[in-house]
C-alpha cells in the first residue's frame, strides 16, 4: 500500500475543445486522499467537462488524469463514485435494486451490494421505501438516491457535480456529514457547487475555474492571503477625507457609519487606526475577512482583465 | 488493490454482461407488458388454431348410426349370417329379435327400427325405411342366398366358395393426400411466420427503446463510468433476447397443446424438428435485427425519435413480412428462393420455406452463413456507434459520424 500522502487524484494539463469553444485548457490540479475539494466557477466555466473527463465518459484532447500516480484506466475508474450533472437513474426500477445493481457493476458481490444499498437507504432515511420505483419519489428524494448511487460501493474517490443542488436543509446537513466522514476515511472528494458559503464552510481546499482555466486554488485562508487586506472601521465622526494621509488606503464601501477600507499591498492597518482615532471615537476596528463569494468575484473580475 | 470491495471472503462479482442481462430479464419479466403481451399472443394463436381446425371441418365424417334391423319368426335364422356379411361390406347394424310382425311394424313406424325382416330364412320379406343404406339390403340378400344354397343341399364349403367376394386391393394416393391437410399446413406456416414477425418486431423495438431510455434518463453516463459500451450493448441484447425466447416457449407450448386438443392428427409444419429450426431462425433474426436497431437507436436522445431513427431497419423487417405473402402462394418463386437466403429477409422467408418443406438443406445452410456474417458485421457497427454516440445528447448523431468517431460541427 502506498502512503496516504501519495494517494491523490492528479489532473494534469487537460484540454478539451468543442469545435471552436474552449471548455478547459491546460487545467492542472490535484485532490488529495482525505480531502474535501470544492470546485467553483460560473456556469460553463468547465467544471462539468473536467469531471466528465476524470470519469472517462468524455475523452480529453490532451492531458492525463492519474490516481496514486498511475493514469486512470477503466478498472481504476470503477473505484470512483460519480454523480453526474444530469441526474440519471432508471425511473421504473425499484430503488434498492437499482443501488444493488450499481454496486455490483462496480465490482461488489450481490450480497454485499444489497447490504450496502440498504445501509445507504437507511442513512438517507429512505429504507421504508426501498421497493418503491424511483419515479414515485419526490425530486429531493430522487437526489438522495442519486447520491447513494455514488456512495454505495465505497469508492476511493468521489466526483460529485452539484450534489447539494435541490436538497432541503436537513438533507444538506446529512450530505455534509457524509462527505466529511468519507474524507476522514481517506476518500478524495471533489464536488462542484454554486453555494459558496457551504463550500467555504466544509471544504479543505477550493479551486476556482473560469473560462477553462484555474484562476485560484488553495484553502480559503490561502485565497484571502492573495487578495488585499480589508478593514471594517466604525468612526461616526469621520469626515470625507480622513484617510488622506494614509497611503494605499481607500474606502470601498459604506454601511451607515461603518466603512470598509481596502489596503493596497504593504499598506499599514495601524496607520488607518490612528487616522480613525484622530477623527473622534472608534466603535469598531477589525480585519474584514473576505467571504469565498467576495473572493470568487474578485478572482473572476481579475481574470476578465 | 481491492480496497473497493468491503469483504474479502465474499463470492466473486458477476461479469458486467451478466449483470446487465439479468437486470433486463428481471425488469421485463416483472412488467405488466410481458404478461399482457404473452397472454394476447397465446389467445391469438389459440384462436387461430381452433379457427383453422373448424374451417377444415371435422377431421373424419361422423360414423353413420347403426342400422337397426328386427327379425321375426323363421327369418331369425338369418341374423348371424346377416351380421357378418354387413360387417364385411362395412355397414354397422344392430340386430334384434321381434316377437310378432305387428309389434315389429309398430316399432318401424315409431322410428325405433329401420328394417323389419319377416317370413322364413329361405323366403324372407323385408320392410324398410328411407334410412336404410343399400349395403344393408345387399347384406340381407347375401344372407338369404347363403341360406337358400344350404337349403338346396350344397355343402358349407361350397357355399362359402360361392359366396366369397372379389378380393379388393386398396391403393393409397400419393401425398398430399387430402386438400384439407395441406391447407392446415399452410395456415400453420403462416401462423409461425406471423408470430416470428411480431416477436422480432416487438423485441427489436424493446432493444431500441431500452437503448434510448438509458440515454434519455441520463443513466448512460453513470453506466458507462463502470461498464464498457460493448458490455452494455451485449447484456441488453442478450437479456431481452432471453425474455423473447421465454415468451416464444410459452406461446409455442400453448400452440402445440391446442393442436393436440383440437385435432390429434399431426401437422407436418408443427413437428419437433421444424420447431427447433424456427427457434434457430428466431435467434438469428433477433440478433441481426436487435444489433441493427441498437446501432441506429443510440444515435438519438429522445424516446419520440426512436421510430424515426429505426425506420431504415424496420423497413427491412416489414419488407420480408410483405414478401411472405408472395411466398405463401408460390414458395418456389426464384426471387423468393434467392431472398430467403439473404439478410434482411432470410429469417422470415427461410422460416416459411422450411415450414413448407421446400427448402433444400444447402439453401438453409447458405442463409445461415450469410445471416451469421450479417450479425457479426452489425455487432461491430453497433459497437462503434454505441461507443461514439452513447453520451452525445441533443440532436441526432449522424450515422457516418458515429461510425467513424468523427464529430461534425
Amino acid at each position: 500500500m502506498t502512503g496516504t500522502n501519495q494517494r491523490q487524484l492528479e489532473i494534469d494539463g487537460i484540454s478539451k475543445r468543442y469545435g471552436d469553444t474552449v471548455a478547459v485548457e491546460e487545467l492542472s490540479f490535484d485532490v488529495r486522499a482525505g480531502e474535501l475539494f470544492g470546485f467553483v466557477g460560473r456556469n460553463g466555466a468547465g467544471k462539468t467537462t473536467t469531471m466528465r473527463i476524470v470519469l472517462g465518459v468524455l475523452a480529453a484532447d490532451r492531458g492525463e488524469v492519474r490516481w496514486s500516480g498511475r493514469p486512470l484506466d477503466f478498472k481504476t475508474r470503477r473505484r470512483i463514485g460519480y454523480m453526474p450533472e444530469e441526474r440519471g437513474l432508471y425511473p421504473k426500477m425499484r430503488i434498492a435494486e437499482q443501488l444493488t445493481y450499481l454496486g455490483e457493476l462496480h465490482g461488489m458481490a450481490g450480497r454485499d451490494a444489497a447490504a450496502a444499498a440498504l445501509q445507504w437507504l437507511e442513512r438517507f432515511d429512505l429504507a421504508e421505501r426501498r421497493n418503491a420505483e424511483l419515479q414515485t419519489l419526490s425530486l429531493g428524494n430522487q437526489q438522495r438516491i442519486q447520491l447513494a448511487a455514488a456512495l454505495v460501493f465505497s469508492p476511493e474517490v468521489l466526483v460529485l457535480d452539484e450534489p447539494f443542488a435541490g436538497l432541503d436543509p436537513v438533507a444538506v446537513d446529512v450530505l455534509t456529514e457524509v462527505l466529511r466522514e468519507r474524507a476522514k476515511a481517506g476518500v478524495a472528494v471533489i464536488f462542484s457547487s454554486h453555494e459558496l458559503e457551504l463550500v467555504e464552510r466544509i471544504c479543505d481546499r477550493v479551486g476556482i475555474i473560469d473560462h477553462g482555466h484555474l484562476v485560484a486554488i488553495g484553502s480559503v485562508e490561502d485565497l484571502r492571503r492573495g487578495g488585499p487586506d480589508r478593514l471594517w472601521v466604525d468612526a461616526p465622526a469621520a469626515g470625507e477625507d480622513w484617510l488622506r494621509n494614509v497611503p494605499g488606503a481607500t474606502v470601498v464601501q459604506a454601511d451607515g457609519s461603518r466603512l470598509l477600507v481596502e489596503l493596497a499591498p504593504g499598506g499599514n492597518d495601524q496607520a488607518v487606526l490612528q487616522a480613525a482615532l484622530r477623527t473622534g471615537p472608534v466603535r469598531e476596528f477589525r480585519l474584514a475577512e473576505q467571504s469565498l463569494g467576495e473572493l470568487f468575484r474578485s478572482y473572476i473580475e481579475e481574470n476578465q482583465q | 488493490m481491492t480496497a473497493a470491495s468491503p469483504a474479502g471472503n465474499s463470492p466473486r462479482p458477476l461479469p458486467a454482461v451478466v449483470l446487465v442481462a439479468r437486470r433486463e430479464i428481471l425488469v421485463r419479466l416483472r412488467s405488466r407488458t410481458f404478461a399482457a403481451f404473452t397472454f394476447v399472443m397465446v389467445v391469438l394463436v389459440g384462436i387461430g388454431i381452433v379457427a383453422a381446425s373448424l374451417l377444415n371441418g371435422p377431421a373424419a365424417p361422423a360414423p353413420a348410426p347403426a342400422v337397426r334391423v328386427g327379425f321375426s319368426g323363421g327369418s331369425q335364422a338369418l341374423e348371424q349370417s346377416f351380421e357378418s356379411t354387413a360387417a364385411l361390406v362395412g355397414v354397422d347394424v344392430s340386430v334384434s329379435d321381434i316377437s310378432d310382425e305387428a309389434a315389429g311394424r309398430a316399432q318401424l313406424t315409431a322410428g325405433k327400427l329401420d328394417m323389419l325382416v319377416t317370413g322364413s330364412a329361405t323366403a324372407p320379406a323385408a320392410a324398410v325405411t328411407d334410412a336404410v343404406p343399400a349395403m344393408a339390403v345387399i347384406a340381407l340378400d347375401a344372407a338369404t342366398q347363403t341360406a337358400r344354397l344350404s337349403a338346396a343341399g350344397l355343402p358349407p364349403s361350397a357355399v362359402t366358395s360361392v359366396m366369397n367376394g372379389v378380393p379388393l386391393e386398396h391403393v393409397k394416393l400419393p401425398e398430399p393426400s387430402s386438400p384439407s391437410e395441406s391447407t392446415t399446413n399452410v395456415l400453420a406456416a403462416l401462423g409461425v411466420c406471423i408470430v416470428l414477425y411480431i416477436t422480432l418486431g416487438a423485441y427489436g423495438q424493446f432493444v431500441a427503446q431500452g437503448v434510448v431510455e438509458e440515454k434519455a434518463t441520463r443513466m448512460m453516463e453513470i453506466l458507462l463510468a463502470s461498464v464498457r459500451p460493448s458490455e452494455l450493448l451485449a447484456g441488453k441484447v442478450l437479456g431481452i433476447g432471453f425474455v423473447a425466447m421465454l415468451q416464444l416457449a410459452i406461446v409455442g407450448s400453448a400452440a402445440l397443446i391446442t393442436v393436440e386438443l383440437t385435432r390429434g392428427t399431426s401437422i407436418p409444419a408443427l413437428g419437433l424438428g421444424y420447431v427447433v429450426a424456427y427457434l434457430a431462425w428466431f435467434v438469428l433474426g433477433y440478433l441481426m435485427y436487435a444489433m441493427a436497431l441498437a446501432a441506429v437507436a443510440v444515435l438519438v436522445s429522445r424516446p419520440e425519435e426512436v421510430a424515426y431513427a429505426t425506420a431504415p431497419v424496420t423497413v427491412g423487417l416489414v419488407f420480408s413480412y410483405l414478401l411472405m405473402f408472395v411466398a405463401l402462394g408460390d414458395p418456389t418463386n426464384p426471387l423468393i428462393v434467392v431472398l430467403s437466403m439473404v439478410p434482411p429477409c432470410s429469417p422470415i422467408l427461410m422460416t416459411l420455406r422450411i415450414a413448407y418443406g421446400v427448402a433444400p438443406l444447402w439453401q438453409v445452410f447458405v442463409a445461415m452463413v450469410l445471416t451469421v456474417a450479417a450479425i457479426v458485421g452489425l455487432t461491430w457497427v453497433a459497437g462503434r456507434t454505441y461507443a461514439n454516440s452513447a453520451l452525445r445528447m441533443g440532436t441526432r448523431v449522424r450515422f457516418l459520424d458515429a461510425l467513424s468517431g468523427r464529430r461534425s460541427t
